[in-house]
């Protein structure tokens, strides 16, 4: 999650779900939270019950989230950086900006380089732009007087920029000079007005201008607000740009890490946090460590990543114990650990990349778990296409699911189908983490039927079967050095090894004790303090505000991130009203409903020891901890690929031309992934005339598996239907409940028509816009059936985090 | 968009009238390009859909109605021709009417049952408040005595006539409560007058059998006029009124329906018999329209109850 | 014992019908058919033998600026319906097996072990809840999770409910919460709130009750329910009429009959 992760420097939701019932305004947008989040929804709800807070939702359609809110704006898909832009303007212009926490918690004032060019200056491309390589080089992104660092490497998204160069800038608290981040940014977000959100969105101006007001008041000393989002934000080929404008808002309203304030990142499956935590990514390995790629030693490794000051000065104590924890008694000083054992990026080995490849015949086998992409991935049909030419499959799952099936399209394809059936999530246990970073365990409730296993049981099993087959070859050494030493299924043993401890066997407390010398092993260093003599994602003994006592959030059980900006620089509450943590003068120590996630001791006038490393370098009045400058960053000089600030590109598909800068239609750093199987409509296109959005359904899940298998769950949603404005039904000639056809330039699908006014279509620049949605949990498996909506997306790539545009395409419909 | 033109008006106008007459409409036609959203609102209930749950009763339950009511009247009209020393064959066939109708009855009102087994769960209770609970006690008493009227030696069968002719009263007349005690609206609408309205047909019938059977007492034509004139009250009653509750006795399928019962049972016999009084054969035709008729009639309601709940919250 | 009841409140109901399926799971429900309404989020669309908690969609049309919050303009109302669990029972009343009973709890309950399927409960509930399931023959509607309650558990749906639109507990306590909340909304110039609670009619008020916004008719609500047995006294003098009219007109036919 790189625009958090960039911004603040952790890339995780800030806040916690029961913190929003603190806010007194909630904007939320790219979600919708009481579908999709419904029981973290309460809190919105409690919220606006109990303080009168002002729930925003801002959506293409008017949803059930929408049903619960004060505001509903519709706007045209794929134009957030517009609207994010034009409050962000709005904000500035018209003083809503809470100055003591944006000049001393964030890089307002931070001088830039003389040579970075804006959009503005540059049509709508930032300098650096390598128009061959079609990539940013972003050294005139850097603060002034920051020295380029080394070029190439790991992947620095999710840990806020390796900048280890940006540490002492040049900073003008007066936020005039012509070339501080606050003047810069004035001067990008210029022509996000009003007007602009009413020619490009298609929301009136004097209605975003009643929203702008009343989310910007939830700011300064008294109030806050928070935004949740979602994959109606991230699913965009702007998707961390659009979740970069929503910090950059939150940094001038001085809304990080406070009560009620927050960006809280709406996740996706019951533990997608933990996935990304103790990753399942390509190209990081757990606790956010960057996977190697170029990096031949740990030594290089190591001056490649760490940090002179902020947190990310461990990361040579979190590898270490990352490898010791794998490799065990083979990892020593003079393998450098076995370092050289892990798998190295020599390629593409994104999750598109390798369907790609699949498609082209280049893989042979796939293991499959827990995953439908024959109805859940973009293009599904090249997807199902890309199965038929491997050897073999490997289906894990609860339900036969159209992946495992995907051969009755291809009656003649090889490709042997093995299914194996997993335990559910209450046939094992284990923990979820959640969207706030909240480790849960969960007992096994019964047991799985038949022959289905869990994964850890299978894991162990494959793993040691592959040990076994290990030969001789220097290939294979580290399968042979790895220590696999587990009982057949017992999770809490896992789990003590993520959190870690000595080798000799002694327990540690948390991460801080953690040694790069090999004395410690660590499976996910953020994990660290999770069972520390007893497990604590089993708490169930809550108490407080938030619930500390009830499992356990990491890092150290801090449930509101960069929480040390809820007081002043001085130590003390904003206010009365918003106190959250606070410098305890008697104590000398940081107290409060919540851990500080800030040293403990570390006094509010500490001014940062410039010979010391890591956070000891950094002051007491610095909240965001793991920057190695300590502030939030309005302007990320380094860690994004499109960018220092957002800017709005239209989506890759769109009718309508980009009216902010009217040279650069779509962001010049996208991945197009273009082939005949992958094709896309022009911009414009007249045989594509609509807007397509696609999103989820309260009543299922996701491909389908798990809901439109259960009778209690088909039946309250049991047909693929597109909603549509009754001006575009009339237009068709289609009544409610007919069956029309959808289809993009890849393919076509059947729907039946829900006709309504919650889609409504919109004036768009003085064109009629008519939006199309869908909904995309129908496949042909299952007590219900329906086409599957994924064969009309595109993959396409976001640069930063690789994600396709699932919201806004350009699509026709007509009567079937 | 499509522009109206005379076909589409037309189809309109068949949509506005279906929607007159059901308070609902689902004609394809609702499909019309154009047409307006499904709504829910304080005129049309939610989307229009029945706010009421419809009656399960299948046909055997109209059956009974029949066969119970004509049976309980043919008891009481066998009593009542025994004490004024009729013919000794018309009270004996009256007797019977009642004994077959009674054993006619338990496997059709069993048979509707979700449970039939459970039939004598009926009997676990006693519930003056429940009109199904009355009609079951009732129906058990009728059942004896009837069975008993015809199987019994001597007095006791005599004693057991008058009983069944005493529960008999009950069979002719509790289903008219059995309905009208109901949510349903059109029935509720009728309380006062569904049980005097079955009592009728139930006398017509037990009449149009015994007739049918050859008897040609004076009486039961006395008897078949009566019912015939209620009938055709009843029938008229039901046209001249212009409630939204009684819409399924006047129009659409329900509507005919009834009309065909109201009409074989009212005025067709009514004339035939003032008409013809001396005519065997005329009052042979009017007891088989009486009883045509009387069956219909109970169809009719029940399913002018089901189409009765159709319909949205008013 | 307690009176419990249900207060359910559609002005915090986001309609994830988590409630309709908590109900289904706890009871073992069967499912109600698989097919698209086209009436908004609805496809179940109405309570019934298999939908005992059922949650409704009142949809108007959406205006650009406002959410369903907003006080001046209803837009898209979920409501969860239930059995109303009357103060006097139309489907109770009319039961002949005695299946239904009334519980220690208040609730209007039906024993599975002695309903025959004989039907009559189906039109004698003034609200359209209890109806007979064909692939079973009895009758079945809410429980109100009697054996939960015995069990000193709340029900299913009201514990599945995520933001406390179920309310459930004492029904005066619960009574007393509603009139605070209607004050509340109105005060707040959410003038169409109302209380759902036929207490002035012959059913003299029901357990469950319902805040709702606008028309209760739009919720298939019926403003003014009556229970089946206020006809009883009209119906029965009808039949004593009709059988006396039948008994001393058959006499009569033949003692005239006779005479000639
Ligand atoms: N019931 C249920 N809950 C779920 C899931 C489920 O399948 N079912 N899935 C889980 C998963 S995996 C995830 S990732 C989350 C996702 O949670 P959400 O992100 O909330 O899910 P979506 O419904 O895909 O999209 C949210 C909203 O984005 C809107 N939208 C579409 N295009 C745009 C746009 O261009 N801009 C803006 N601002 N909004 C747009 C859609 O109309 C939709 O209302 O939900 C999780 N929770
Ligand atoms: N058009 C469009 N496409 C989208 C999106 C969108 O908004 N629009 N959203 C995207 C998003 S955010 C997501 S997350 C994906 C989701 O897409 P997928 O992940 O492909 O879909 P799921 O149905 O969630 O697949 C999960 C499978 O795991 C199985 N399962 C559940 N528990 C277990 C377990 O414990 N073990 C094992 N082995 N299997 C288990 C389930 O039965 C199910 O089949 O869809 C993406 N696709
Ligand atoms: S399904 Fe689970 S994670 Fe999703 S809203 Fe419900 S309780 Fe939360
Ligand atoms: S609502 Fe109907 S089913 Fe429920 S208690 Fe009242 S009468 Fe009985
Ligand atoms: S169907 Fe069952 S519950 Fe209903 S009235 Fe008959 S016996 Fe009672
Ligand atoms: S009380 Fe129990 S039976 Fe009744 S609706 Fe709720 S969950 Fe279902
Ligand atoms: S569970 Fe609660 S919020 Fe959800 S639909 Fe039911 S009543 Fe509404
Ligand atoms: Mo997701």
């Amino acid at each position: 999650m790189p625009g958090l992760g960039t911004s603040f420097g952790r890339g995780g939701a800030t806040t916690a779900q029961q913190d929003l019932a603190n806010a007194d305004a909630i904007l939320i947008m790219g979600s919708s939270m009481a579908e999709n989040h419904p029981v973290g929804f309460q809190w919105v709800v409690e919220a606006r019950e109990k303080n009168g807070a002002k729930i925003i939702h801002v959506d293409p359609r008017f949803t059930r989230t929408s049903a619960m809110s004060d505001y509903w704006l519709p706007l045209r898909a794929g134009t957030d950086i517009v609207f994010l832009g034009a409050l962000i303007n709005y904000t500035l212009t018209n003083e809503r900006w809470f100055r003591d926490y944006v000049v001393h918690y964030t890089n307002a004032p931070t001088i830039l380089r003389s040579d970075f060019m804006d959009t503005e200056e540059l049509g709508g491309l930032f300098s650096g732009w390598d128009a061959k390589n079609e990539t940013y080089d972003p050294e005139t992104w850097l603060y002034e007087g920051a020295a380029r660092k080394e070029e190439g490497g790991g992947q620095e998204k999710d840990r806020g920029g390796e900048s280890q160069d940006l540490d002492r800038p040049h900073r003008d608290e007066t936020l005039q000079h012509r070339r501080c981040v606050f003047q810069v940014l004035k001067r990008h977000f210029a022509r996000y007005t009003p007007e602009m959100v009413e020619q490009a969105c298609g929301i009136p101006a004097e209605k975003f201008l009643e929203v702008a007001d009343v989310f910007t008041a939830a700011s300064g000393r008294e109030k806050t607000g928070a935004i949740c989002y979602a994959v109606g934000w991230t699913q965009h080929s702007t998707g961390v740009q659009i979740i970069r404008a929503a910090s950059i808002l939150q940094l001038l309203l001085g809304n990080i890490g406070r009560p009620g304030g927050g960006i809280l990142a709406l996740r996706g499956h019951a533990s997608i946090q933990g996935s990304t935590d103790v990753p399942t990514l390509y190209d990081i390995l757990p606790g956010y460590l960057p996977m190697p790629a170029v990096e031949r030693t740990l030594d290089e490794y190591v001056k490649r990543h760490k940090s002179p000051k902020g947190w990310w000065y461990n990361l040579d104590k979190y590898i270490v114990s990352l490898l010791k924890s794998y490799y065990g008694e083979a990892a020593t000083t003079d393998n450098g650990f076995g370092f050289s054992w892990l798998p190295r990026l020599t390629r593409d080995h994104s999750y598109f990349g390798y369907w790609m490849d699949m498609a082209d015949g280049k893989l042979e086998g796939l293991l499959v778990m827990g995953q439908n992409p024959a109805v859940g991935s973009p293009n599904a049909k090249l997807e199902r296409k890309a199965l038929s030419k491997l050897k073999w499959l490997v289906v894990r799952d609860m339900v036969e699911t159209e992946t495992a099936t995907f051969w009755n399209e291809f009656p003649e394809c090889d490709t042997e189908v093995f299914f194996f059936p997993a335990a559910s999530h209450v046939e094992k246990e284990g923990t979820f983490t959640n969207t706030q970073r909240l480790l849960q365990w969960r007992e096994k409730a019964v047991e799985p039927p038949g022959e289905a296993r869990s994964e850890l049981q299978f894991m162990i099993d494959l793993g040691r079967r592959l040990k076994r087959r290990a030969s001789e070859s220097p290939r294979d050494a580290g399968l042979r050095a790895l220590t696999w030493n587990y009982s057949d299924e017992d999770a809490g043993e896992i789990l003590r090894e993520i959190h870690g401890g000595h080798v000799d066997g002694r327990s540690i407390k948390d991460f801080s004790e953690l040694k790069n010398d090999g004395s410690t092993a660590c499976g996910c260093w953020i994990y660290s303090g999770v069972y520390d003599g007893e497990n604590r994602a089993d708490g169930r003994d809550p108490h407080g505000r938030y619930g500390h006592g009830w499992g356990y959030t990491w890092p150290l059980d801090r449930r509101i991130l960069y929480n040390r900006a809820s007081a002043d620089p001085d130590g003390k509450p904003w206010s009365e009203r918003k106190a959250l943590v606070w410098w305890d003068e008697a104590r000398r120590e940081w107290v409060g409903h919540d851990e500080a996630d800030f040293t403990r001791g570390k006094a509010p006038d500490f001014k940062g020891d410039p010979e010391g490393g890591g956070d000891e370098a950094l002051p007491g009045d610095a909240p965001f901890i793991m920057h190695p400058d300590g502030v939030g960053w309005i302007w990320v000089a380094t860690g994004l690929k499109d960018g220092p600030l957002p800017a709005h590109y239209e989506p890759l598909e769109s009718n309508v031309h980009n009216q902010l800068y009217p040279a650069q239609d779509k962001n010049p750093a996208a991945l197009w992934m273009k082939r005949e199987d992958n094709e896309y409509a022009g911009s414009p296109d007249d045989r594509f005339p609509y807007v397509l959005t696609t999103y989820r359904l309260t009543e299922h899940h996701t491909a389908g598996g798990m809901s439109r298998t259960l009778p209690h769950l088909a039946e309250l949603q049991p047909e693929l239907f597109t909603e549509i404005s009754p001006e575009l039904a009339r237009e068709l000639g289609v009544a409610n409940g007919d069956v029309v056809e959808i289809s993009t330039v890849r393919a076509a699908i059947r729907a039946r028509a829900l006709v309504t006014t919650r889609m409504p279509s919109l004036d768009v620049g003085g064109k009629r816009v008519h939006q199309v949605g869908l909904p995309y949990h129908w496949g042909p498996n299952g007590l219900v059936k329906g086409d599957v909506v994924n064969d009309l997306l595109a993959i396409s790539e976001e640069p930063n985090v690789r994600i396709f545009e699932s919201k806004g395409l350009s699509c026709n419909v007509r009567r079937a | 968009m499509k522009t109206p033109d005379r076909a589409s008006e037309k189809r309109l106008d068949e949509i506005r009238r279906e929607a007159g007459v059901t308070g609902r409409v689902d004609a394809k036609g609702i499909r019309a390009n154009g047409a307006p959203l499904p709504e829910a609102s304080g005129a049309n209930g939610y989307y229009g859909l029945p706010l009421l749950k419809q009656p399960v009763w299948s046909w055997e339950i109209p059956a009974y109605f029949f066969v119970g009511g004509a049976a309980g009247a043919a008891a009481m009209i066998g009593v009542a021709a025994g004490l004024s020393g009729a013919e000794q064959r018309l009270v004996r066939d009256a007797r019977w009417i009642a004994a077959i109708g009674a054993n006619l009855s338990a496997p059709l009102l069993i048979a509707d049952l979700g449970r039939p087994e459970r039939f004598l769960n009926m009997l676990r209770v006693f519930k003056p408040r429940s009109p199904m609970s009355a009609g079951a006690w009732i129906f058990t008493a009728f059942g004896a005595s009837a069975v008993g009227a015809v199987i019994l030696p001597g007095r006791l069968r005599d004693l057991a006539a008058c009983g069944s002719a005493a529960a008999g009263l009950g069979m002719a007349t509790y289903t008219g409560v059995l309905l009208g005690a109901t949510s349903i609206p059109v029935w509720a609408r009728h309380a006062a007058v569904l049980p005097v309205h079955f009592g009728a047909s139930a006398t017509a019938s037990a009449v149009s059998l015994l007739e049918l059977r050859g008897h040609d007492d004076r009486a039961l034509n006395i008897l078949g006029i009566a019912s015939a004139l209620i009938e055709t009250a009843t029938g008229a009653r039901i046209e001249l009124m212009d409630d939204i509750e009684s819409l399924p006795l006047r129009s659409g399928p329900t509507g005919a329906l009834t009309r065909a019962g109201g009409v074989l049972s009212g005025p067709v016999p009514l004339l035939l018999r003032l008409l013809g009084s001396r005519s065997k054969k005329t009052r042979r035709l009017a007891a088989a329209s009486s009883l045509v008729g009387s069956l219909i009639t109970r169809l009719a309601w029940v399913a002018a109850g089901r189409a009765s709940a159709r319909s949205p919250a008013k | 014992m307690t009176v419990t009841g249900f207060f359910t409140d559609s002005t915090l109901c986001i309609g994830c019908k988590a409630c309709e399926v908590a109900c289904k799971e706890w009871n073992d429900v069967p499912d109600d058919g698989f097919s698209f309404s086209g009436l908004s989020y609805d496809n179940t669309l109405a309570l019934g033998h298999s939908t005992w908690r059922h949650v409704k969609f009142v949809e108007h049309d959406a205006v650009i600026g406002r959410g369903g919050n907003a006080p001046e303009l209803m837009t898209w109302e979920f409501s969860s319906d239930v059995c109303k669990h009357c103060e006097n029972a139309g489907c109770l009343d009319a039961c002949p097996t005695g299946s239904i009973v009334r519980t220690e709890f208040g609730s209007v309950y039906v024993q599975p072990d002695i309903c025959n399927g004989c039907g009559y409960c189906v039109v004698s509930c003034p609200f359209g809840v209890i109806d007979r399931r064909p692939s079973d023959g009895r009758a079945f509607k809410c429980t109100f999770c009697y054996d939960r309650q015995r069990a000193g558990e709340e029900p299913a749906c009201a514990k599945a409910c995520p933001t406390q639109s179920i309310l459930f507990g004492d029904l005066e306590e619960l009574q007393r919460l509603a009139d605070a909340r209607i004050e509340k909304l109105h005060a707040n110039g959410m003038t169409d709130a109302t209380i759902y609670n036929p207490v002035d009619t012959s059913v003299g008020g029901t357990h469950a009750f319902f805040l709702v916004r606008g028309d209760v008719r739009a919720y298939n609500l019926p403003p003014r329910p009556e229970v089946p047995a206020t006809l009883l006294p009209k119906a029965w003098t009808s039949a004593a009429v009709a059988a006396g009219a039948l008994a001393i007109g058959s006499i009569l036919a033949f003692a005239l009959g006779a005479r000639r």
